[in-house]
């Protein structure tokens, strides 16, 4: 139940980094909260490993804007690294209560979260209430992305 | 000794050879692993080899006294020295055969050092076995060495400088001064270049045009020099010792009469930015680059000028000039200048920043590169040295640095620019000398005060009190009512995340490659490195030479440096070009290419691929041929020629087959042939030798001087002697000593390939590899591949090969 983060991250990249801070200095999430800075990410993988980096909660504040790589001068794909230590993270149980229970809604309803007023809010816009989901479907794509390894559904 | 000479060619012309072979113990190391005492034993039995020694050390004085005396008492007519690399020691056993009236092309080497006894410490028995190889090679190859005289060419005494920046200027100075007449080709209006439009220099912070100046008139007084401005190289033909150059020199339309003193300027209404001040004030059509410059006289713009239609519209000028030294009839002219030696003094742009949006240069006003800061704070800029911001003119309170802007980033230019830390450093010390109480900030990534006197500088601005914030800003968001700017990022060393108000922002922007560095390049067949500047001809050891014989650089255009490395690099240019113009000839190795012109049917495709166009003819003449003097010797050219008509002296189509007909007499399965070229690949296998590297011991390498020279004649003949492996290698395809021949190599091992596998033939068996001179692990780790494959092999592929490639395509036009 593991994935090898340097499959989808070429770990060769992590030597270009200069550590100037570009990305961070761009990252709106670290605006807002104490989000684990991308430079601070590459940082640690390289010094510590990235075994450290997983247990990280901050790691989930990422809003995955691919800003820093924009930003990045070595062109590091920052964001592949981003999104292949979650990967890991959640398959080490690191990974937000509610996001938990939106893959588990997902996977039962079809919808991430439940809100009782849409309905509501469509008619008051004069559109019709939303259709059913197939679950079925929705299902079998959560499954082929592999998320059920991380969330029993 | 003519009389000997003499006889010796007849010597080689008869079967009357008489070889000498000297193999090297070179103390333990070449003795401690290969038995030198049985090498020469073997050697001795070798045809034509009269005598065989072995000794101690063959390049002391006793041991090259051996060999003279050798030659004199034994009338040896051939030398084989078995010891180090030839690029150590073959001008010493070169020199020795002279001496003693041999002519030095006689002699030939076996690397049994480099090649051998230190990439194989620990099998004394395949060192030894391999040693021999190596040995009979070169004694075979030895048999078929002709006597070569090289050609001495006049050198003319005189000089041409392209660029008239500082390093240009000293250049020409040095040159001058030596008594050479030197041409200074400047593009612009004035000589000056860069530092001219610097305010102060660090580290010493002097007035960058006051201590310039000087320099810059005692150019426009000097008796040997011929400043040429406003003028481009348009056309350069010939060789070293000889160039035949055109300069097209752009009409000035201001006579040298003018004084001036600037009357005209206020009569013209045309108006355009003033490039000199980086575009922060405006200038007329007709102007003065600036105060200083030299010549010290005014220009018409005519691009601007409202006569540029070719009729007088307008002569507001001609009519405010009392001196009457307008003249709008003056033509653009091309001058023919004849020069012995060249120097590239071409300088340097200024990375442009509008690429990166998140900084706002462009949009935000407040927003200026470090050399917009040099013409603000310069008296004699547009705000006479006033600090004042461009939104509102207002004096700036807090102003920020960033660093590396375009330097060290794959989206601009990947090197340290070199310049930019420490002109920060001389900015900020500038503001705080004139106005203490500004706040000033520098964001930066390292600071790079490497140089005398830097570090000092970088501790006086952080005692005066400039902040130094490690991590460059993300973002910087303008206040669009008052043009603040303010600048999102990180700290990284207190690992919080920063957002600073500021009036100013200055971007350290970098220096790169002149954006038409190519023309110069092309006109002189200069290669570049792989950032785009000029490169030298060896970085260590020839770093103001280029590979053009005669063609030297200075400054800038080279690679980012200062203004003291400039001068520093200009003199030493200057002293390489007095050396050949002094000496008045210079003698060219004899390794030409020559066409038989009995064999050659006028195709012209060898003078196609020339990468000097050194071989010149046409079907109306009914032959090509090589002009001497030009050819630098690459062998190119050979195995272009379906005819045979051509050949290179010193590494011919005989010497080289004989070579591999001799390494592959036993065993030919097992091994490897690697042909190499002298510049890169052999001095790669050299460097893993040095290194100790150790690799299989079954490959044989022969030295080209390019790669280009390697015949797909010669991988057939490999094959069908049944070799395991071949390997092709060379200089990195920008790295070519031979402007870029070795593309020929590149295509010639892939047409090899497609004929190998439309054969159904194996074609990892013909490897081909670019290795440097400082990749001897890239070397060794070519070998180890090779090996594995050959490990591989079955006899049955081998014979296979062997026959379907004995079947030539016998209609023309078949790949061959
Ligand atoms: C903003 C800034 C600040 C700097 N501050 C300092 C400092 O304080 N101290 C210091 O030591 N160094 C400083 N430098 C570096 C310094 O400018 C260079 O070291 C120096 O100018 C290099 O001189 P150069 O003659 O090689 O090139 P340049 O000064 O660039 O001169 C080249 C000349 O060649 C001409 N030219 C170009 N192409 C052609 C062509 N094809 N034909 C004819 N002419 C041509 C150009 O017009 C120019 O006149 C600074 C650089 C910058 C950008
Ligand atoms: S922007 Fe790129 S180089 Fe700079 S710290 Fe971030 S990842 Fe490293
Ligand atoms: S002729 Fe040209 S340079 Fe002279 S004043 Fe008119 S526009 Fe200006
Ligand atoms: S000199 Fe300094 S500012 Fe310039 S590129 Fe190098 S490290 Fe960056
Ligand atoms: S291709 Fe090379 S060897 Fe042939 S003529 Fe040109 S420079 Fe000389």
């Amino acid at each position: 139940m593991t994935v090898k983060i340097w499959n989808f991250f070429p770990r060769e990249a992590l030597y270009e980094c200069y550590q100037c801070a570009r990305c961070t200095g761009s990252c709106p999430a670290i605006e807002v909260a104490p989000a684990l800075g991308p430079r601070e990410t590459i940082l640690k993988c390289l010094n510590l490993g990235h075994d450290e980096i997983v247990e990280d909660e901050r790691l989930w504040v990422c809003c995955t804007c691919n800003v820093c790589e924009d930003r990045c001068p070595q062109k590091i794909p920052i964001s592949d690294l981003l999104v292949a230590l979650r990967n890991s993270a959640a398959r080490r149980g690191n990974i937000p209560d509610k996001l938990e229970i939106a893959i588990e809604l997902l996977a039962k309803t079809g919808r991430s979260m439940i809100v009782h007023q849409l309905d509501e809010m469509r008619a008051h816009h004069g559109l019709a209430p939303l259709l059913p989901v197939p679950i079925d479907e929705v299902r079998e794509i959560l499954k082929k992305t592999r998320l059920d390894e991380v969330v029993e559904f | 000794m003519k009389q000997a000479l003499d006889d010796l060619h007849k010597g080689s012309n008869s079967k009357d050879l008489r070889i000498g072979v000297y193999v090297c113990h070179c103390g333990k190391n070449i003795g401690g692993t290969v038995r030198c005492e049985e090498v020469a034993e073997f050697a001795g039995t070798l045809p034509n080899v009269i005598l065989a020694k072995d000794s101690l050390y063959t390049c002391s004085e006793p041991g090259q006294e051996q060999i003279k005396t050798d030659i004199r008492e034994q009338k040896l007519n051939r030398v084989v020295v078995a010891s180090c690399t030839p690029r150590l020691h073959e001008p010493t056993f070169r020199a020795a055969c002279e001496s003693a009236g041999l002519n030095p092309y006689l002699l030939e080497m076996a690397n049994i050092r480099e090649h051998c006894s230190w990439v194989h410490l620990h099998d004394r028995d395949a060192a030894t076995d391999k040693a021999k190889d190596l040995v009979a090679m070169a004694v075979a190859r030895a048999a078929l060495l002709e006597p070569q005289f090289e050609l001495t060419v006049p050198v003319k005494r005189s000089a041409m400088v392209i660029g008239g920046g500082v390093a240009g200027i000293q250049a020409a100075l040095d040159m001058a001064d030596a008594g050479y007449k030197v041409y200074l080709v400047e593009r612009t209006g004035s000589i000056g270049g860069r530092m001219a439009q610097i305010d102060k220099t660090f580290p010493t912070m002097d007035c960058s045009i006051c201590i310039l100046a000087p320099k810059m008139s005692e150019i426009g007084r000097h008796p040997n020099v011929g400043l040429l401005t406003l003028s481009e190289v348009k056309e350069v033909e010939g060789h070293i010792g000889n160039f035949k150059v055109k300069v097209l020199r752009k009409a000035r339309y201001v006579t040298d009469g003018c004084t001036a003193c600037g009357d005209c300027i206020h009569a013209c209404p045309q108006l355009a930015p003033d490039e000199f001040n980086a575009g922060l004030s405006i200038r007329h059509a007709i102007y003065i680059p600036f105060a200083q410059a030299v010549p010290s006289r005014y220009a018409v713009d005519m691009n601007l000028c409202l006569n540029n239609q070719g009729i007088v519209a307008c002569d507001r000028c001609f009519q405010a000039c009392t001196r009457k030294c307008i003249d709008f009839a003056e033509q653009d002219q091309i001058l023919d200048l004849e020069v012995g030696t060249i120097v590239v003094a071409t300088g340097v742009d200024v990375y442009d920043p509008t690429a990166l949006t998140e900084l706002g240069y462009g949009r935000f006003p407040n927003v200026i590169t470090t050399l917009e800061f040099e013409r603000l704070i310069n008296a004699g800029g547009p705000s006479s040295g006033e600090l004042i911001r461009p939104s509102d003119r207002r004096r700036p309170e807090r102003v920020a640095f960033l660093q590396c802007i375009g330097s060290r980033s794959k989206r601009s230019n990947p090197y340290c620019s070199n310049v930019c830390c420490m002109n920060t450093i001389k900015d900020a010390l500038l503001i705080k000398e004139h106005w203490p109480e500004t706040e000033i900030f520098v964001f930066y990534i390292d600071i790079r005060a490497f140089g005398k006197g830097f570090e000092d500088l970088f501790q006086r601005a952080r005692r005066e009190g400039v902040t130094f914030i490690r991590g460059i800003p993300g973002e910087i968001i303008e206040d669009i009512n008052t043009g603040d700017l303010t600048l999102l990022g990180e700290n990284t060393l207190l690992g919080s995340s920063y957002r600073y108000r500021m009036d100013m922002v200055i971007l350290s922007v970098g220096i790169r490659p002149r954006s038409d560095a190519s023309v110069i390049q092309r006109l002189l067949n200069l290669s570049t490195d792989t950032d785009g500047f000029y490169m030298e001809a060896h970085p260590k050891l020839r770093p103001v030479d280029t590979t053009t014989g005669g063609v030297f650089l200075a400054g800038a255009a080279e690679g980012p440096k200062d203004i003291k490395d400039s001068v520093t690099q200009a003199s030493a240019a200057a002293s390489r070009a007095n050396i050949l113009m002094s000496r008045g000839e210079v003698r060219i190795p004899a390794v030409t290419a020559k066409i038989n012109p009995d064999k050659c049917s006028a195709c012209g495709l060898c003078a196609k691929i020339c990468p000097y166009h050194a071989i010149e003819g046409s079907k109306e003449q009914g032959y090509y041929r090589v002009i001497e003097a030009m050819c630098q010797g690459c062998g190119a050219c050979v195995p272009e020629c379906k005819f045979g008509a051509l050949d290179q002296a010193h590494f011919t189509e005989a010497q080289i087959v004989s070579q591999i007909n001799q390494a592959l007499a036993h065993s030919p399965e097992r091994k490897i042939i690697a042909f190499a070229c002298n510049w890169c690949s052999y001095a790669g296998a050299d460097f893993a030798g040095v290194s100790r590297i150790q690799y299989p011991d079954n490959v044989r390498i022969i030295r080209t001087m390019c790669s280009a020279r390697v015949a797909p004649d010669w991988i057939e003949l490999a094959f069908l002697k049944g070799a395991g492996a071949v390997l092709v290698s060379g200089c990195h395809p920008s790295d070519c000593h031979y402007n870029n021949a070795n593309q020929n190599t590149a295509k010639r091992v892939e047409k090899f390939w497609k004929r190998m596998e439309k054969l159904g033939l194996n074609k990892d068996r013909l490897r081909l590899a670019w290795v440097s001179a400082a990749e001897g692990t890239q070397f060794a780790k070519v070998i180890k591949e090779m090996e594995q494959g050959i490990n591989k092999l079955t006899p049955l592929q081998i014979e296979e090969t062997k026959q379907k490639l004995a079947k030539r395509p016998s209609k023309k036009g078949e790949p061959v």
